[in-house]
């Protein structure tokens, strides 16, 4: 379910394009992303992905998933920096 | 040449560089307290990331971190997964607090605080919860230092003279240059940090076990307990989802409290310069995997080291490697310690001076200066007197000295973003959290769900904060202009 919402939020990203996107919409998706990540990586949303198997990439699951959190936080801060510095530029926040 | 006279040899090269790197940079800075305290507002990008990078990375991931993995298995994860929750909000607090900082000549987070809540007492009381939380943190930075070098001159460079050494250049350069060499050594020892932690990370699971697949493969086999979170306590039962969390939500909300930190909003030459450092820092983050790997590699080893802090030392040892690796490698967990020790003393004379001493007495620029290093000196004692005792429970010390730093996030929140928030407020808050953290500190067996003493903290903070605000009367519409135009 978490997985699913995670590419929701990415998705959606993709599909507005970062440049129609407003302030307000990309500051949300990122504090939902956040949120979703808290819960995800501590109790109760990281125990169904709280196993060994299978291996990703030669790391226990449950490492490797803590792992894609954080790099994925890379790419929505960017996306998100990506948004602010256009509205900086045209100095309409 | 016998193996540790080489290895000592590398070592006090890498030193001798890290000091030549630190006196230079300060050439670079003006003699005045905004240059002691925040180089001039002149970091860019590169500088910026490693020094952020680099102070958080201290000894307790380079040497707790592999040891954690080796110990306590799972549990180590929640050092991964809390950094860049974290540093996150910074993207927007960041770039506020300069403005005000600029605004207002701010360069410390009391000052920010204290700016929006005049009150003196709030400032010493900041100025004491930051000093009380960094004494046993530089503390576990010099016993890191001294570990390593003892370990790896096979006791020829006792603990003792091991941390004095590499704590005596640290002062050295931070007392002749302040920001601007903890900048500039953090920059080489962040590169330095990184380069090592993946080359040994990687070279010890193909070493040992063909991989780091086939490692992991016979861990789950023989040890399943150690990868099936939340992992292990201390003495080896199982961990609670209760104290996983916490620790996490603890250490996400403290870490950018830490005044080392937060004042990285001040030395930043613009805003674009701490947004991309913010958007950055999670790369530096992931340098943690090759870290618990190094850990893990110990698992199934043969051998065992005298305590799980000396897992990484150890494993440099028992595998053989060439004496100038080893050397290369100690002064990468040298690296580590400094890096975050240096940035550490400079921010608790800064503190002491700006927050503390100055709202009592009349000091001018150079008196303050002097005054600072004065404390660098007296700050370095201290945890030098600490260092020399093998107490362990500096670890737990350090646990809670998270519980107390963060305290600071609900008045520089509330500062920056709640405009009904008052002084009164503020220091109720601060009073309330910082004793229910203390108290449950000395009383762990009353945590409620094994719940983090700084946690226990803010759930009574939080609530005091805003109701005490609500009951107080609404701050002047001319002084809240400079904070909220």
């Amino acid at each position: 379910m978490f997985l699913l919402k995670h590419h929701e939020i990415l998705g959606e990203l993709r599909v507005t394009g970062t440049n129609a996107m407003s302030l307000k919409t990309a500051r949300a998706l990122t504090i939902a992303y956040l949120a979703l990540m808290t819960i995800s990586i501590t109790w109760p949303g990281l125990l169904p992905f709280a196993r060994i198997e299978p291996l990703i990439l030669g790391l226990p699951f449950s490492m490797a998933w803590i792992a894609g959190w954080v790099a994925g936080s890379v790419v929505v801060l960017y996306l998100l920096d990506r948004v602010e510095r256009r509205h900086r530029q045209e100095g309409d926040h | 040449m016998e193996q540790w006279l080489l290895v000592s040899i590398v070592i006090a090269g890498y030193l001798l560089l890290t000091l030549t790197i630190g006196l230079m940079a300060g050439r670079r800075s003006s003699d005045s307290v905004a240059g002691f305290v925040a180089a001039d507002r002149s970091f860019g990008l590169l500088v910026m990331y490693f020094v952020t990078g680099a102070s958080v990375f201290s000894a307790f991931a380079f040497l707790g971190g592999p040891g954690w993995a080796y110990s306590r298995g799972a549990a180590a994860f929640y050092i991964l997964a809390y950094g860049a929750l974290g540093m996150a909000p910074f993207y927007w607090m960041g770039p506020r607090a300069a403005s005000l900082g600029r605004k207002h000549g701010f360069v410390t987070q009391a000052q920010l605080v204290t700016g929006r809540f005049p009150s003196n007492s709030l400032s010493s009381l900041i100025a004491l919860v930051s000093l009380v939380a960094f004494v046993p943190y530089i503390t576990l930075q010099m016993r890191g230092a001294g570990i390593v070098i003892e370990a790896v001159t096979d006791g020829h460079v006792p603990l003792w003279l091991g941390a004095a050494v590499a704590y005596g250049i640290v002062i050295v350069y931070v007392l002749s240059a302040g920001a601007m060499a903890v900048g500039w050594t953090n920059t080489f020892q962040g590169i330095f940090m990184v380069v090592i932690a993946w080359a040994l990370g990687l070279y010890l699971p193909f070493r040992l076990y063909g991989g780091v697949r086939p490692m992991f493969e016979r861990i789950a086999t023989e040890r399943p307990d150690l990868l099936t979170l939340p992992g292990l306590t201390a003495t080896g039962d199982p961990w609670t989802w209760g104290a996983y969390t916490s620790l996490i939500i603890v250490s996400a909300v403290g870490l950018m409290m830490w005044p080392h930190l937060f004042m990285k909003a001040f030395t930043a030459k613009d805003d674009e310069t701490l947004r991309r450092t913010v958007i950055l820092f999670p790369t530096f983050q992931l340098f943690l995997i090759p870290i618990f790997l190094i850990g893990f590699s110990g698992v199934l080893f043969a051998g065992q080291p005298p305590a799980p802090d000396f897992i990484l030392p150890f494993m440099i040892l028992e595998t053989g490697l060439p004496a100038i690796v080893v050397g290369l490698f100690c002064a990468g967990a040298l690296s580590a310690s400094m890096s975050t020790g240096d940035a550490l003393l400079h921010a608790s004379a800064s503190v002491v001076v700006q927050d503390g001493v100055t709202k009592y007495l009349d000091l001018d620029d150079r008196a303050q200066r002097r005054l600072m290093r004065g404390i660098v000196l007296i700050t370095g004692g201290i945890a030098y007197y600490f260092a020399l005792d093998p107490d362990s429970s500096l670890v737990q010390l350090l646990a809670s000295a998270y519980g107390i730093i963060s305290q600071l996030a609900p008045p520089v929140v509330a500062a920056m973003y709640w405009k009904r928030a008052t002084t009164t407020g503020a220091i109720s808050g601060l009073v309330a959290g910082t004793a229910t953290a203390f108290f449950f500190f000395l009383n762990p067996e009353l945590k409620l769900l094994d719940l983090h003493e700084g946690v226990l903290g803010l759930m009574v903070h939080i609530p005091t904060l805003v109701a005490v605000s609500l009951r107080t009367p609404r701050q002047d519409e001319g002084h809240l202009r400079g904070f909220f135009s």
